[in-house]
């Protein structure tokens, strides 16, 4: 039964991605005017750009040009840039680097942020520290994250000068150096998710502390922290995962802005700068990941809730 | 038969009203209150802004705050304050009428789709989820990449990207309203009178969902200003000399240093617009005794 779930949730997923695929092909292949020109420049001769048009059988229709496509992303080929000829594969590897790098570190600190705050809300519902809590969290989701991260600046790098304003990296950079110079780019991403998971994690904690278990549990005698940690805090937990697995796809659209406020070379930057000389394998290749990484983020969650809830458990 | 607001007497709409008020809640009352001030400023602010916001030159390039440019100049002597003043316009416009057009195309599909189940219910569904599955900004981004360079900071560009954007996200919440109430008597009815379609959407459906469909206009509407100055801020938006705020924080992160006010003053104007906006959404959700849900 669980097997076969898990097994229906894989195929819709993969049928997802590949239906994904063909938007993103669409959208980039319906560019209106002569592509050839708009990359070579206008003063490039007729010939030059037939050569171009030839290279990317371009005089193929668009559907012949997927199928194509597809088939060699599938072998892990995805093209080369119109830009430098290089592949994309080596376009964007490092700066997928660089973006995995910031992503593990804003989520690391989203997450005890998190549980620490929704839980002291739950704790003192109606009281001074929800109240703040609730403010805290209103203002943080009405903030886009390029007034939130020049906010940052502005305090940090500017007025306090205890971090840096932009977050320059190098390849042989040690550990120490990098987390300081994404800490605020990190803590920007970090907010602008959590600002989410705090309302809904703490809006569960309540519901969860006034049910019938973890009454019983505090009436069987066990001390406070022990029922809010092992008794409902694992079951406030389960709905919140969804929300950290939307969190983990924003993550990919708002990592776009932030790379640009503090001029981070991660993909974000790359999509930027791809889109504006229209380079279109690159954007293609980025849109791509991102939408692929929503579409496992969103499977990873709905299997751990497959596996977490009792019910389905047994056949 | 379904009972709708247009069948009611007026005093029981009048009562209706009163109630709704008296349910609304201070601090939304009060973003009440700066979201008409917002509006009175867009439409009044050419009669009272101290400078043209396009003109070059009325004092040194980040002069800093004085009492002639209350938020200084930015690096083309232009006048902050007057530039905010009418980054107001460009944001309530662009938000306001993009969010109510995905609102009614969305809703219309959302409850049609659902009326309708089957085959048709579950290919619009599967095709906006895999929309959906593009994250939203990404989604924007590739959608003006595929306008072209000709149509790229136009007004009703941003419109469409908009609209792009939210459509299958208000659709899939009005279609899991209307599967809701498909099973109801009163559509059972309706269906088994021989309503058409349109009739059953129009009369039965829509009234029915006028509450969910209102607060999800509000979520999308907070987030629309945010969606619009971050394509601004990333060189996508507006084209450069409109005043628009999030392109004015992206050309004026130069000054931050010497004339923090001409980033500030955009950014708290943008964080107001915004908080007001959720302030209000949140007290017409408690008004009307729903939840508000609010996804990244």
């Amino acid at each position: 039964m669980i097997l076969r779930l898990i097994a229906q949730r894989l195929a819709l997923a993969a049928v997802t991605l590949l239906v994904v695929s063909a938007l993103i092909y669409l959208f980039t292949s319906v560019l209106p005017g002569d592509i050839a020109e708009r990359v070579l420049g206008r003063e490039s001769s007729a010939e030059q750009r037939e050569i171009f048009r030839e290279h990317l059988n371009l005089d193929d229709p668009v559907w012949k040009r997927y199928g194509v496509w597809i088939a060699d992303v599938a072998r892990g080929d995805l093209g080369r840039s119109l830009v430098n000829d290089e592949t994309v594969t080596a376009t964007i590897g490092m700066a997928a680097k660089n973006t995995l790098f910031l992503s593990v570190f804003a989520f690391l600190l989203y997450v005890p942020v998190t549980l620490i705050l929704a839980t002291l809300a739950a704790l003192s519902k109606g009281k001074v520290p929800d109240s703040l809590i609730s403010v805290a969290t209103l203002i943080g989701l009405s903030l886009p994250e390029f007034v939130l991260g020049t906010l940052l600046i502005y305090v940090f790098a500017v007025q306090l000068s205890v971090a840096p304003a932009l977050s320059i990296v190098n390849p042989g950079d040690d550990l120490a150096t990098r987390l300081h110079a994404t800490v605020l780019p990190a803590v920007t991403l970090m907010v602008a998710m959590a600002v989410y998971a705090i309302r809904m994690l703490r809006d569960n904690l309540i519901d969860v502390l006034d049910s019938e278990y973890v009454r019983m549990a505090t009436l069987k005698g066990a001390p406070r922290r022990r029922v809010v940690v092992r008794h409902a805090l694992p079951n406030a937990v389960g709905p919140a995962l969804n929300i950290t697995a939307l969190n983990l796809t924003y993550l990919i659209g708002g990592i776009v802005v932030v790379e640009t406020v503090f001029s981070y070379p991660g993909l974000g930057q790359v999509l930027v700068e791809a889109i504006s000389v229209r380079d279109v394998p690159v954007v293609e290749a980025t849109a791509l990941l991102a939408a692929a990484v929503y579409i496992i983020a969103n499977l990873v969650a709905d299997v751990l809730a497959l596996l977490l809830n009792p019910r389905l458990r047994t056949p | 038969m379904s009972v709708t607001a247009v069948d009611l007497p007026v005093a029981v709409r009048r009562s209706r009203l009163r109630r709704f008020l008296r349910r609304f809640p201070m601090s939304a009352r009060l973003a009440a209150l700066l979201l008409i001030a917002d509006v009175l400023i867009a439409l009044t602010c050419p009669l009272w802004a101290p400078y043209d916001p396009y003109e070059a030159g009325t004092g040194l390039p980040f002069s800093g705050a004085s009492s002639s440019h209350l938020f200084g100049t930015d690096i083309l002597g232009r006048d902050v304050f007057s530039r905010v003043v009418y980054g107001t316009r460009y944001v309530l416009f662009l938000a306001l009428t993009s969010t109510f057009i995905a609102t009614v195309i969305g809703g219309v599909i959302g409850l049609a789709s659902g009326l309708a189940g089957g085959w048709i219910d579950e290919t619009l569904m599967r095709g906006f989820e895999a929309i959906i599955s593009i994250p939203l900004l990404v989604l924007a981004l590739l959608a003006i990449t595929a306008a072209g360079p000709q149509a790229s900071g136009s007004a009703v560009l941003l419109i469409g990207v908009v609209v792009l954007v939210y459509t299958p996200r208000i659709a899939r919440m009005a279609r899991s309203v209307a599967v809701d109430l498909v099973t109801r008597d009163f559509v059972i009815v309706a269906r088994a009178r021989g309503e058409p379609v349109r009739s059953i959407v129009w009369r039965e459906l829509t009234p029915n969902a006028a509450g969910v469909l209102l607060v999800e206009f509000g979520v999308r509407a907070g987030y629309a200003p945010i969606l619009i100055s971050s394509l601004g801020f990333l060189g996508f938006g507006v084209r450069p000399p409109s005043p628009e705020w999030g392109l004015m924080i992206s050309e004026n992160r130069a000054g931050l240093f010497t004339a923090p006010l001409t980033v500030l003053a955009p950014c708290a104007a943008l964080a107001l617009l915004v908080i007001s906006l959720n302030l209000v959404t949140d007290g017409i959700a408690r008004a009307l005794g729903r939840s508000v849900e609010r996804t990244p």
